[in-house]
């Protein structure tokens, strides 16, 4: 039984701030080839963000929410460390209390951690539904340079054995034990990053290309087959590094480098990144997609583009509509001044 | 600041996340947010829940800047600016008040089509209140 991907949903919330204003506040900005990046409301976040991209992706099918068997949330900066998620998201949307649901947070690799858990439902019980909704807006103090990079979105995906608009071919992983990149100690709600950069591209790389390349070699695949690839995206240089070492070219990554204009959407990164390729993908078309969480571990996942039903609005669309605000503004955005 | 407690708070999550309404079974005129006796025939306390479109026109609004937002409210007026409150006439006839977010400010007109959607409203007590507020409904089109 074939299961992928019935219909999906972005959501980029409309502020944008340009690369020039941190050259302006700091002399320099720490983000390779992010030109600007996306910047959430004083009325947003996460949970309102995934609400709106569930509703969307349901849209997309289109599927009442009622018929939702599995749900599963991803985001690394939930308003609260402790409390269910899921349910303010569900109850919006409309998922049947029933709906069983799971929440991943600790690292960026949690979209496609709750993209693979929302398939293990789907294979195991054929008539399943499972929507998965990721959604982030990570934070770290404006004085680490790891700051610069982070941006703010949110896709969401239906995933079912049926109305497939792209179909899985096969996922693999890679776990290791790497600290000092990226993580959050229990006591403080911002990103610590100790900036051990040799050492941290090491885990990164490592653990994608292991991914990627078992997968490939499962389904016997080479990289020229692969008309998309998206990595994460943490700047819009690392996916050009691991894509390098994997036999990817620029053109393959094209479509899918959404950090140029968004910056890193952190476990939303190839969840939002999938979604611009589906935007213009043709029936056909292979698509390889690699995660990364730092901690560290990677889960690359294989499509086949099998349908072209689109979702409303593109990713381009949501990239489009903005409004700039300078950096005095994303201070008091960010609570960074009070 | 207008205390609204926890539990006061968790009855309204149906109308506040979902716009559920209730249509009088007397009368017939929907209410919303739900009253406790219809407010279109004054006599009927039997109501059916009705599942709102969220889609409606902008009635008539103002912009709320400094110093004027309520005190639940000055810290989102302070870190986002300037923000319009509506009345709303939804699609399926009540009038209601709600913020409109997503939208600058010089934009918002009367008759203008909107839609709810999910927002944090405020923080009390370190719980988020999240609820609905209006956003531009071309946005999707
Ligand atoms: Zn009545």
């Amino acid at each position: 039984m074939a299961v992928g991907i019935s219909g999906y949903g972005v959501f980029i919330p409309r502020l944008r701030i340009k690369r020039e204003e941190y050259v302006k506040a700091w002399g320099s900005f720490a983000a390779a080839g992010v030109a600007e990046k996306s910047v959430m409301g004083f009325d947003e976040d996460v949970l309102t963000s995934a609400a709106k991209v569930s509703k969307r992706a349901l849209e997309s099918v289109p599927l009442s929410p009622d018929k939702v068997s599995r749900f599963a949330l991803a985001s690394t900066s939930p308003p609260y460390t402790e409390k269910l998620l899921s349910g303010t998201v569900l109850v919006t949307v409309g998922v049947p209390n029933a709906t069983y649901s799971s929440d991943h947070t600790t690292s960026t690799r949690a979209g496609t951690e709750a993209i693979i858990a929302g398939f293990e439902h789907v294979m195991a019980n054929p008539k399943g539904i499972a929507l998965v909704a990721a959604a982030d807006a990570p934070r770290a103090s404006m004085w680490g340079s790891v700051e610069h990079q982070l941006g703010a979105g949110a896709a969401a995906y239906v995933l079912s054995s049926e109305n497939l608009v792209a179909e899985l071919e096969g996922h693999a992983s890679n776990v290791t034990e790497h600290f000092g990149e990226r993580f959050k100690p229990r006591d403080d709600p911002l990103l610590h990053d100790l900036n051990v950069k040799k050492f941290a591209e090491g885990a990164l790389i490592s653990n994608t290309t292991k991914a990627a390349s078992s997968l490939m070699k499962k389904l016997n695949r080479k990289p020229e087959e692969y008309q998309h690839v998206v990595i994460q995206q943490p700047d819009a240089k690392v996916p050009s590094s691991v894509g390098g070492k994997l036999g990817f070219t620029e053109p393959q990554l094209a479509a899918g480098l959404v950090s140029k204009n968004l910056g890193d959407l952190g476990a939303a990164s190839v969840p939002v990144g999938l979604a611009a390729v589906l935007d213009i993908a043709k029936v056909g078309d292979k698509v390889l997609v690699v995660s990364y969480g730092s901690g560290a571990g990677a889960d690359a996942l294989s499509f086949k583009v099998v349908g072209d039903r689109k979702a409303v609005p593109r990713v381009q669309a949501e990239m489009d509509r903005k409004e700039y605000i300078e950096y005095v503004k994303y201070l008091k955005l960010k609570g960074a001044i009070v | 600041m207008a205390h609204v407690s926890v539990p006061m708070y968790w009855r309204t999550i149906p109308q506040r996340y979902k716009m559920i309404g209730q249509k009088c079974k007397k009368c017939g005129h929907v209410n919303f947010p739900p009253k406790g006796v219809c407010k279109y025939c004054s006599v009927s306390s039997e109501f059916e829940d009705l599942q709102l479109s969220g889609r409606g026109k902008v009635h008539t609004f103002v912009l709320i800047s400094s110093g004027g937002a309520p005190p639940e409210f000055a810290e989102q007026e302070k870190a986002g600016g300037m923000y319009p409150v509506a009345i709303v006439e939804l699609a399926e006839g009540p009038k209601v008040i709600g913020q409109i977010a997503d939208a600058d400010p010089k934009t918002v007109k009367i008759g203008m089509p909107v839609k709810t959607e999910l927002r944090k409203i405020y923080t009390e007590e370190d719980v988020i209140r999240y609820g609905f507020k209006f956003v531009p409904a071309t946005e999707e089109k």
